[in-house]
């Protein structure tokens, strides 16, 4: 059950980055089944279109719709003109947007990397900048930034993933002590792997038995979070045994943490490669 | 042989696997003309194609459709309309809402609804509304649902009807299943009066079909394996149906839930008329109806 907040009496309004993905669809539902109003970003115009026409009709809310590529500093200034224009003040941000591209670094383009930092690291600190600024003053403001379980730790094979969650998950903490004064808050939200598309859903295949138990559903992620958000909490860890690894790992020096997860991704990666879902490199 | 099946038509949805697959080659064999549904191209060719010629019928036709999106349902109605017009049938007998779907995990589709929801409840909800003119048009129009014991225990949160806060991707299976039941009351109850469109459940009991086994991982695909190897083939519900749509008999029968066309009982919740009022405007909303 939501409890009554002050942010159940004010309309609020919420903007979702990646919106169209797993996670993002499943915090448009939370925020929709509440009665709150959308501003839903993607890349994909027709998938954020038929997600806003949906959630209008089912949830009688309102929702805005902007298409664009948000490491374009350009694009982001349009999408925040295209809001503020219709009288629209915002409550709520939520940063979902990431990308990773698989393989190991010098498996992945320098175009890659630096996609992946900006997308994960430049585009959520942009939004939030900007966001702030056209916050509704009358309300508390949240901020919600999805970064991973891979956060906490070194990870090879996915170093560049891991450490632009590492930024995102640090700044996060900061900020909202940084924001306290102007009563906004700052949630992390570090989850382990999401069952969002076929693909996704194969990789928690390969690993087996810690797949399952690590495994929380979109929907249960998004709706804790929402929750955790809302009572300013800073850091959100779905699922009680992602907590323990999160315990455990915490208690283990880093340097040896990076080997012992290099050998479980590069078996799992060998698994995958056998069942031939990834090509071998 | 059901002689009085030769001149009727049938539109049956999930008819390229399972039960669908053996009803609309049973119903083909009676003589009926059969519409069926598939979510993918090349195996809706392919069930054309084998079930013409296995039964001497040439009257089966299938349409593509993904029944997962709401888009899709109304698209596929509009083409079923134009469809049978083009045919010169003037209504349509029977309405056999099989298609059905299993997942594991939380998956929303494109249009922001639960998977299982979308595929098991609202496509069948807004399919029968939509072809409710043609249904009518025929002397005794029939709207028959495939549901299943597994709602039995069920009961939907009203808090979080399609359980995204806390999926567990059987009870959601259990809950659309009820919500079969339910919408089979909330059409009888509107149609009762006016109309001679009348609807039906029907339980098919276990059946070795892949229902359990599409995209779930190895775990629970195991368990389904184990569990689907003690059930009977998909021809036993199959032929039920049949029986159901052929027998006038029934039409006047105050139960509307059957196993192999005999009378089953359904859980009290799946009678409870305020429940079955509380979905169709849970599902008149969802869908914009």
């Amino acid at each position: 059950m939501n409890s009554i907040r002050f942010e159940n009496m004010r309309p609020q309004t919420v903007l979702i980055t990646g919106a169209a993905g797993g996670l993002g669809k499943a915090f448009a539902l939370e925020c929709a089944s509440r009665g709150w109003n959308l501003v839903l970003t993607d890349r994909s115009e027709s998938l954020i279109n038929t997600l806003a026409e949906s959630l209008e009709r089912g949830y009688g809310i309102r929702v805005q719709t902007f298409a664009c590529d948000l490491t374009d500093p350009v694009k982001r200034e349009d999408l925040f003109r295209q809001v503020v224009s219709t009288g629209t003040r915002l409550t709520m941000l939520v940063n979902v947007a990431g990308i990773d591209h698989e393989g190991t670094f010098m498996a992945q383009t320098s175009q890659q990397i630096q996609e992946i930092l900006r997308i994960n690291v430049e585009a959520p600190l942009a939004m939030i900048h900007t966001a702030v600024q056209y916050r509704d003053r009358r309300s508390a403001f949240r901020i919600i930034n999805v970064a991973s379980l891979a956060a906490f730790y070194p990870m090879p094979s996915k170093a560049t993933y891991a450490s632009s969650k590492r930024f995102l998950l640090n700044f996060s903490m900061a900020l909202n002590q940084e924001f306290k004064e102007m009563n906004a808050t700052v949630t992390a939200l570090c989850p382990a792997g999401l069952p969002t598309t076929p693909e996704c859903i194969k990789a928690i295949d390969a690993q087996g038995l810690a797949g399952a138990l690590t495994t929380v559903d979109t929907g249960r992620a998004a709706y804790l979070t929402l929750e955790a958000s809302l009572q300013g909490k800073p850091v959100v860890i779905p699922g009680f045994f992602n907590r323990l690894i999160h315990l455990a790992g915490s208690l283990v020096p880093a340097n040896l943490l990076a080997a012992i997860i290099g050998k479980r991704w590069g078996e799992v990666r060998q698994k995958r490669v056998s069942r031939g879902e990834l090509a071998a490199v | 042989m059901y002689n009085e099946l030769k001149e009727k038509t049938y539109l049956v949805t999930g008819a390229t696997s399972g039960i669908g697959y053996a009803l609309t080659g049973q119903l083909a064999r009676h003589g009926a003309r059969i519409i069926g549904v598939g979510r993918s191209a090349e195996k809706c060719a392919q069930s054309q194609s084998i079930l013409r010629r296995d039964t001497q019928n040439e009257r089966i036709d299938y349409l593509k459709a993904d029944l997962s999106l709401q888009s899709e349902v109304r698209r596929l109605a509009a083409q079923i309309g134009e469809f049978l017009a083009s045919q010169g049938v003037t209504g349509l007998d029977g309405l056999v809402n099989n298609a059905g779907t299993f997942t594991y995990w939380c998956r929303l589709t494109d249009e922001g609804v639960e998977t299982q929801w979308a595929v098991n409840h609202f496509a069948g909800y807004l399919l029968a509304n939509a072809l409710l003119p043609w249904l009518e048009a025929a002397p005794s129009g029939r709207i028959i649902t495939v549901s299943s014991q597994s709602h039995y225990g069920s009961k939907i949160d009203w808090n979080d009807p399609q359980r995204r806060r806390k999926y567990n991707g059987l009870r959601v299976y259990g809950d659309t299943k009820l919500a079969n039941l339910l919408l089979t009351l909330g059409f009888n109850e509107r149609l009762a009066k006016n109309s001679a469109v009348r609807a039906d459940a029907v339980d098919p009991g276990l059946v070795n079909t892949e229902i359990g086994s599409k995209g779930t991982p190895a775990i629970a695909n195991l368990v389904w394996k184990l569990r689907k190897s003690g059930g009977t083939t998909p021809d036993v519900p199959a032929a039920g149906i049949v029986q159901l749509l052929a027998d006038n008999e029934h039409h006047t029968s105050l139960v509307h839930y059957w196993k192999n066309a005999r009378p089953q009982k359904s859980s009290r919740e799946a009678l409870n008329v305020q429940t079955a009022d509380r979905l169709w405007a849970y599902s008149q909303d969802i869908c914009g109806l």
